[in-house]
């Protein structure tokens, strides 16, 4: 079953292999055929769920993880104890946990590499995580696109399920657990949790309003966790080696260890495990191999397509979520999209303005006229016919989307174009007439 | 209660009420459009947005709940700023066809846009083209163009008629409101749709293109077409000075009763209101033979006070009959039991309703008068009226057209024959008019004072929205000036010189009442 995704990802990944020591959750990526279930358990394999389901309690679980400062790896960087933390125990509801595969954002493709290599660690950290939350019921939502993905996925829960590792009574510690997949229909919205819940329902995917948070009103109404792949891959690692082990592996308020997926005008494009903090241009220009041959560095997207622009001048960043954040771009789901001097930045912004224009779900104003608008003037200037002020109506249009729409998505799409605008200003400019 | 402060007044709301609801009560109008009070909040137009102390973001008044202490300012710049920007947003998009929308005047895009002053537009790019006439339903056109996509139809069709026929299809910029190909919307409540509309994107085939909305008068009524009662305005026209009024009453709206109706009336009783304008009895009439009289009614009552005396003094108080209907008020049936049964213990008491209808589990009941209930409290019974009832009569006061459909036009023709002198007193023309010598027009509920008492007990004030044209009088009048010159019970009939005095006794002796 050996799918077109792992035989293109074999090259980038043992490159790095060879280098680097410090990886946690790509490290047995070499192995063959770790996607099943007897080559998994000879690597360590569910022996994190043996010893949190037979030694520890779930609070105990819940504390390490708390402990760990695993901050979310889809995006906005929660953390990821606290948030289990904040699902009420005492509803008699069911609870459920929500496995958020629908990896949408444009430049990311960690996740899949993730479930193609090593689905078993994914369902680990599912199981360890339902445990620790009082789960019973996990779903993973996964974007229409990966149905390799899916396939294998469903193959590694049936495994799993014959080696009594889900279903009833798994090893015999009276915990039940039943995971399904639910593969999504290819629209980026339904990578946002809340819409995610309702697509998960059988609904349009349309964001809700919070609060409630889906913590307390999540799935059919009940308590429910939604957790990045990545998020709940590292878990297995935090139970087996301690909170403090992991935070070694990163930095004190952001534990372990972080997949940049490099991609663009770069040697070696490819997923690099890296611990948080790692250089922005160590990345690029050691991991990645730097530019192509004859390309020079432009501009660097650093956390998928949401995350504002980075000039050449401003790559000698650490990529955490806090530096980022303080250089006013942030780290999203650290996948690198690099881009080179000949790029015209007219053409990033036109396919950064289209893909908004088209995902935008619609329901609520700023994000549905709003992007639409910006993506009718920027066609508009790609097609010669600018005029003076259509930069400062862009910029205008997206100040008044930011901040102001139901769901991060307005955000998402008015900061990169946003930060295009300003730091690229001039560039632009010369495609308005009087140039 | 918690106190909050909105644009540095202090507000007592209650808990778990919305800023939006708390800023209303404080007389401060927050701008909104996808929220109503009748359903849990959407969220989605982003007009509401308020600044409160201590949050970075703007934050939704329609959703966030009054808490102790919250500082929240609704007209600070970046407040301003901010609506400035959705509507901007809202227009760029929109067709601005106000001078055809039956909206305009009544418009919350068009207020807030003249409110907040965006004239010139800077949308320079083709607005999307859509469909401007789609049917969406009985009596409701959806125009796309208009739409603002506040899902308020959407919502009303999945919480309150639950039938869910209508959704948003495609997506962003193309979002639309749909309808599935085999499920036109028709159901009993469909016109609300084009109420609740914030702008003129559903609008009613019944209304579309007839008026402007601001020549229209709207007075407050109640619904008398089954027992709930609904609260109802009556929209009528005053008027042109050159044209020609073919019809008084343009549209009748829901008006909110939280007790009653909500915000909602059944379609039935929203255009049902043709009997308003049509066929409408408006001459007081004394026929004798082929002669037709035209009189006033102190003639045409003294003419009858001397039948009726006639036959009193006689002893034939037997051979007197009267037919009522259910649409009367509390205060006409109490006189009437006093004057005709009390006072003059008439031969018969009878009852001409229009035939029940079916009830449809939410507002519309199967009585199709609004007083039914009334009647019942008022302690009054009476067997149905039909042809063979009104048999043994010298002497006939009819209340209502409705007998009409008591029984065929020859068998009524054939009892009403044999009775000396009749009299109808009807709001409506019908087939009865040929056949009595005397018709007295009448008002309807729209056109008196009175109280009727809905189907759960409920007592309602109402008062006219529209006037009596012609020659008629309210029938608690008629049965005032009979009491009075028949001098039936004078000592009691004297002090009831009004309608408060005559609902003044009715509470004094009727306990349901007090």
């Amino acid at each position: 079953m050996a799918s077109w995704t792992e035989r293109r990802s074999t090259g980038s990944w043992r490159a790095w292999n060879k280098t680097v020591d410090e990886k946690v959750l790509t490290r047995n990526f070499g192995v063959e055929g770790l996607f099943r279930i007897e080559v998994y358990r000879r690597q360590n394999g569910y022996s994190a769920v043996e010893k949190a389901l037979k030694n520890m309690t779930p609070a105990a679980v819940l504390d390490e993880v708390k402990k760990a400062s695993l901050r979310g790896r889809g995006g906005a960087g929660f953390p990821a104890g606290v948030k289990w933390g904040f699902v009420p125990q005492s509803i008699p509801k069911p609870r459920y946990l929500c496995v958020n595969a629908d990896e949408g954002e444009p430049g990311t493709f960690k996740d899949r590499y993730l479930m193609n290599h090593n689905p078993h660690l994914l369902l680990e950290g599912t199981i360890i995580a339902s445990y620790a939350v009082g789960i019973h019921t996990a779903f993973i939502y996964i974007r229409g696109e990966y149905e390799a993905v899916a396939l294998r996925l469903e193959a590694a829960i049936a495994e799993a399920c014959q080696n009594g590792y889900l279903g009833k009574n798994i090893l015999g510690t009276g915990f039940d657990l039943e995971v399904a997949v639910y593969r999504g229909a290819g629209a980026y919205i339904c990578g946002e949790e809340t819409a995610l819940l309702e697509s998960l329902e059988g609904k349009r995917g349309h964001p809700r309003l919070k609060p409630p948070f889906p913590a307390s009103v999540g799935l059919f109404q009940c308590p429910t966790v939604i957790n990045n792949v990545e998020t709940l891959s590292n878990i297995p690692f935090i139970i087996r080696n301690g909170a403090d082990w992991f935070l070694k592996k990163g930095l004190p308020k952001d534990g372990g260890t972080r997949i940049f997926g490099v991609s663009g005008m770069v040697k070696r494009p490819g997923i690099y495990e890296l611990p948080l903090g790692t250089k922005l241009r160590t990345i690029i220009f050691d991991h990645a191999g730097g530019m192509k041959e004859g390309k020079q560095l432009k501009a660097v997207i650093p956390g998928g397509m949401s995350a504002p622009i980075l000039t050449a001048d401003e790559i000698d960043l650490p990529m955490d979520f806090d530096s980022l954040a303080a250089a006013g771009s942030m780290l999203g789901s650290a996948a690198i999209i690099v881009i080179d001097r000949e790029t015209s930045i007219l053409d990033v912004l036109k396919s950064v303005s289209k893909f908004y224009s088209h995902e935008s779900c619609g329901q609520c104003t700023p994000c549905r006229v709003g992007t639409s608008w910006i993506n009718k003037i920027v066609k508009r200037l790609a097609r010669g016919e600018g005029e003076q002020d259509d930069l400062d109506a862009i910029i205008r249009l997206a100040s008044n989307i930011k901040g102001k729409t139901l769901c991060p998505f307005g955000d998402a799409a008015a900061l990169p174009i946003l930060s295009i605008c300003l730091k690229f200003r001039q560039e632009l400019e010369g495609y308005l007439p009087h140039a | 209660m918690p106190k909050i402060y909105i644009d540095n007044r202090i507000v007592e709301a209650a808990e778990g009420l919305s800023l939006l609801r708390a800023a209303e009560t404080a007389g401060i109008h927050i701008p909104h459009f996808c929220y109503h009070p009748a359903f849990p909040p959407e969220g989605s137009c982003r007009m509401c947005l308020v600044e409160i102390e201590g949050l970075p973001k703007l934050e939704l008044a329609c959703s966030t709940l009054v808490k102790e202490g919250l500082k929240v300012r609704t007209m600070s710049p970046r407040v301003v700023e901010a609506r400035k920007g959705v509507l901007e947003f809202l227009l760029a998009e929109h067709p601005l066809d106000c001078p055809i929308c039956d909206k305009a005047g009544e418009c919350k895009l068009q207020d807030y846009f003249e409110e907040y002053g965006l004239f010139r537009s800077q949308f320079k790019e083709m607005k999307e083209k859509r469909e401007k006439k789609f049917g969406l339903g009985r009596n409701l056109i959806l125009d796309r163009e208009r739409c603002i996509l506040c899902t308020r139809c959407v919502r009303f069709l999945n919480e309150i008629t639950k039938t869910e026929d209508a959704g948003i299809l495609n997506r962003g910029i193309h979002s639309e409101v749909g309808i599935f190909e085999s499920d036109f919307i028709d159901n009993d409540y469909s016109g609300n749709l084009a109420q609740i509309c914030p702008v003129g994107a559903i609008t009613d085939s019944d209304f579309r293109f007839k008026t402007r909305v601001w020549f229209l008068e709207s007075k407050n009524s109640i619904c008398p077409l089954c027992g709930r009662g609904c609260n109802i305005t009556v929209d009528s026209h005053p008027g042109h000075a050159r044209a020609l009024r073919t019809r008084r009453v343009y549209r009748v709206q829901a008006r909110y009763n939280p007790e009653i109706n909500s915000f909602w009336i059944c379609d039935y009783g929203r255009y049902g209101y043709a009997y308003l304008d049509e066929g409408r009895e408006d001459r007081l009439v004394w026929r004798k033979g082929d002669r037709e009289t035209r009189l006033s009614w102190d003639k045409a009552a003294q003419i009858l006070i001397e039948k009726i005396r006639s036959l009193v003094l006689r002893g034939k108080n037997s051979r007197i009959g009267v037919v009522l209907h259910t649409n009367l008020t509390n205060e006409e049936f109490f006189l009437a039991g006093r004057l005709f049964r009390k006072g003059l213990g008439v031969g018969k008491l009878l009852l001409a309703d229009p035939p029940p209808g079916k009830k449809d589990g939410l507002l519309l009941t199967s009585d199709r008068t609004a007083n039914r209930r009334g009647f019942e409290e008022l302690g009054l019974s009476a067997q149905a009226a039909d042809p063979e009832a009104l048999s043994g009569l010298d002497l006939l006061l009819v209340f209502g057209h409705y007998l009409a459909s008591a029984g065929s036009q020859a068998d009524l023709k054939g009892a009403l024959e044999k009775i000396e002198t009749k009299a109808l007193f009807s709001s409506h023309k019908s087939g009865l008019d040929e056949l009595f010598d005397f018709i007295i027009p009448v008002p309807v509920i729209a056109e008196k004072h009175g109280t009727v008492t809905n189907i759960d007990g409920r007592v309602q004030t109402f008062a006219p929205c529209l006037d009596l044209e012609g020659d008629g009088l309210p029938e608690w009048r008629v049965l005032l000036d009979l009491a009075k010159e028949l001098q039936v019970d004078r000592k009691y009939f004297s002090p009831l010189t009004s309608l408060e005095a005559v609902y003044r006794a009715l509470q004094k002796e009727i306990p349901f009442f007090k």
